[in-house]
């Protein structure tokens, strides 16, 4: 008797998980009065209209463009900075390196409306604000810290007996680093490297209070709920829907490694 | 191939070395003939490991030299030295298929073509991997893993050395075997100095033509199995090796001629007399003791079958003293006397022989 309902827990999960997912789906083919005036599982007048907008007007298909700029310059600096420091955690025992293995993670500690103004003065003096390097940066903050923790876990699993071996067999540091050590540890760099991503995707406030005009992240610009043309509730749906795509794309990639990942309990 | 020469050999892994117990290796001083195979045997922890990564340049010691040929290697980085090393635990390059790692060592020599096909594919015949050399090496189980590690030691011919370090630990009992066989085949073949690690006697044994003895970071015998098995020169020695290991007990000397406990006992004669004070000792293996008419009295404690023989606990006052009898030999019940092999009785003076 049991057993014929064993389906349901996870259908009833399940649609609690998409429930807000689709809404958001639905409510980006509707148009305005229609979200505002009726209530409709889906939509009764299917328009792509809102899409239509986003792709056309540069306010917003630049929103896309700065976040996803800034995004991927952190990334990249994140992890390129984090793989030699993961390496000499993993591999060398120096003064005080658990402290500062722990410590590391202390920028993490705080909220990230604590460095917003420091953030803020600091760039504007260095003539960086409204940059994407600025938004980059301020974002490394918190991506290093983090980076340097997943990658230290994917590299401690590799014993050190690899890097002997290949002095042995006749390789220099360098190149067994990238032509061994990294390939060897490619899943870490992909989780870490997903992980940076996320958080500077989804990182709103210092990214809104470090730009202007010249590099707004999408974020920013739906914070923008009503327009000279009032509320404008299905074209923040669409842009909703648009900004979800990135993430699930990555997600898509690094899925089988993050399980990984969580094992080493390092996530 | 070379001849290995260690000099006034010390290492610490502490910065300041204080007392004793921080030197991991305290005194070295030994040399492996070129084209030999020798055996580093020891328990767990008794600086076999070390000894090995300074002889591949892995460390550096904190004193004292190493030479090939002669020639002074210590400052010289593992590559330069033109070596193999197989590790404890499988290494394999996960990224790269079983036959590009089995020929990684030869195309980082420039060795290339029909002469690295030649000689990955005869490797990994002798080492049965001929099936999978286009797969992945990731995909393979440990002991797969651990061949690929031992192919990738021994497929340089022109080495001046192959280490093992005990290299058989994750590989099946069944296979253990085969592999050794392989080994010393391979060996006699090339003729490469081979040092081979391992805190399995047998493996020792059988191996290698001269076993190194190590405890607490000093070489306490180099000799053939033979040789340690008849005449450890230290009770360490005698109690390693062997199963069970050699009897130690208490004894006085007076003029030469040992007594236990009143009883004389005759040994292998004395060579060098022992320190007064020292602590004697006389070293006599199981197999080196019979059950007789008169003798040393003991009480028989225990008896346990082992199939081609027994080993029989006794009992003289409270030293304990196990012997070897064969099968169907007549085990006395309780009271009873044994005799100790005159020749194969040793004398030891602060666990050193002095017979």
């Amino acid at each position: 008797m049991m057993r014929r309902f064993t389906w349901l827990v996870p259908a009833i999960y399940i649609i609690f998980l998409m429930l807000p997912i689709y809404w958001l789906l639905n409510m980006s083919f509707k148009t305005t009065n229609e979200i505002l005036g009726t209530f409709s599982l889906w939509p009764q007048e299917f328009t792509l209209d809102n899409y239509r907008k986003i792709f056309t007007d540069s306010t917003w298909y630049n929103g896309y463009f700065n976040s996803l700029i800034y995004v991927v310059l952190n990334t990249v600096i994140s992890v390129t900075a984090a793989l030699p420091a993961a390496y000499a955690f993993s591999r060398y025992r120096f003064l005080g390196d658990k402290h500062l293995f722990f410590w590391l993670l202390t920028n993490r500690m705080a909220p990230p409306a604590v460095f917003a103004l420091p953030f803020f003065q600091l760039y504007s003096a260095v003539e960086l604000f409204d940059t994407h390097i600025a938004v980059a940066l301020a974002h490394a903050l918190f991506n290093i810290p983090l980076a340097v923790w997943i990658l230290e876990g994917f590299m401690s699993g590799v014993p050190r007996e690899l890097d002997d071996t290949a002095y042995v067999d006749g390789y220099s540091f360098s190149r067994f680093f990238f032509k061994i050590f990294l390939p060897t540890i490619s899943a870490g760099i992909g989780v870490a490297a997903f992980f940076c991503f996320m958080f500077s995707w989804v990182e709103l406030l210092l990214a809104k209070t470090l730009t202007s005009v010249a590099a707004k992240p999408i974020a920013a610009t739906m914070t923008r709920t009503a327009s000279t043309s009032g509320y404008e509730l299905g074209l923040l749906a669409a842009a909703g829907v648009l900004t979800i795509i990135p993430g699930a794309f990555v997600i898509y990639f690094v899925r089988n490694y993050i399980a990984k990942g969580f094992a080493l309990g390092r996530v | 191939m070379a001849r290995i020469t260690l000099e006034n050999l010390k290492h610490s892994y502490a910065d300041k070395p204080e007392n004793d117990d921080d030197w991991a290796l305290k005194h070295l001083e030994f040399e492996c003939a070129d084209g030999g195979a020798y055996a580093l045997l020891g328990p767990s922890g008794c600086g076999k490991t070390t000894l090995l990564n300074i002889i591949s340049g892995l460390l550096r010691p904190t004193q004292g030299r190493v030479l090939f040929d002669g020639e002074d290697v210590t400052d010289f980085m593992p590559d330069r030295r033109n070596i193999a090393q197989v590790f404890q635990f499988p290494v394999v390059y996960d990224t790269m298929s079983v036959y590009d790692n089995l020929a990684f060592p030869l195309r980082n020599r420039g060795i290339a073509g029909e002469a690295l096909d030649k000689r990955v594919r005869l490797i990994a015949e002798m080492i049965d991997l001929t099936d999978t050399l286009h797969q992945r090496a990731a995909g393979l189980t440990a002991d797969g893993k651990q061949k690929i590690s031992l192919g990738r030691g021994l497929v340089r011919d022109d080495v001046n050395v192959i280490m093992f370090d005990e290299p058989l630990t994750v590989i099946d009992p069944h296979l253990k075997w085969q592999l050794r066989s392989k080994l010393k085949e391979l060996h006699q073949q090339v003729g490469t100095t081979m040092i081979y690690v391992t805190h399995d006697q047998i493996e020792a044994l059988t191996f290698a033509e001269q076993v190194v003895v190590m405890h607490e970071g000093s070489v306490v015998q180099i000799g053939t199995p033979v040789e340690l098995f008849e005449k450890p020169q230290h009770t360490f020695v005698g109690h390693f090796i062997g199963s069970p290991g050699m009897n130690v007990i208490g004894c006085e000397l007076d003029k030469g001629k040992a007594t236990l406990a009143g009883t004389p006992v005759a040994t292998a004669p004395v060579k060098n007399e022992p320190q007064p004070g020292a602590n004697l000792e006389i070293g006599v293996r199981p197999e080196f003791i019979t059950f007789a008419k008169s003798g040393i009295p003991v009480n028989v404690v225990r008896v346990s079958d082992t199939g081609r023989f027994s080993i029989v606990e006794t009992k003289h006052k409270d030293q304990s003293i196990k012997l070897l009898v064969p099968e169907g030999g007549i085990i006395p019940s309780e009271a009873a006397h044994i005799r100790f092999d005159a020749k194969h009785t040793q004398i030891y003076a602060d666990s050193r022989i002095i017979t």
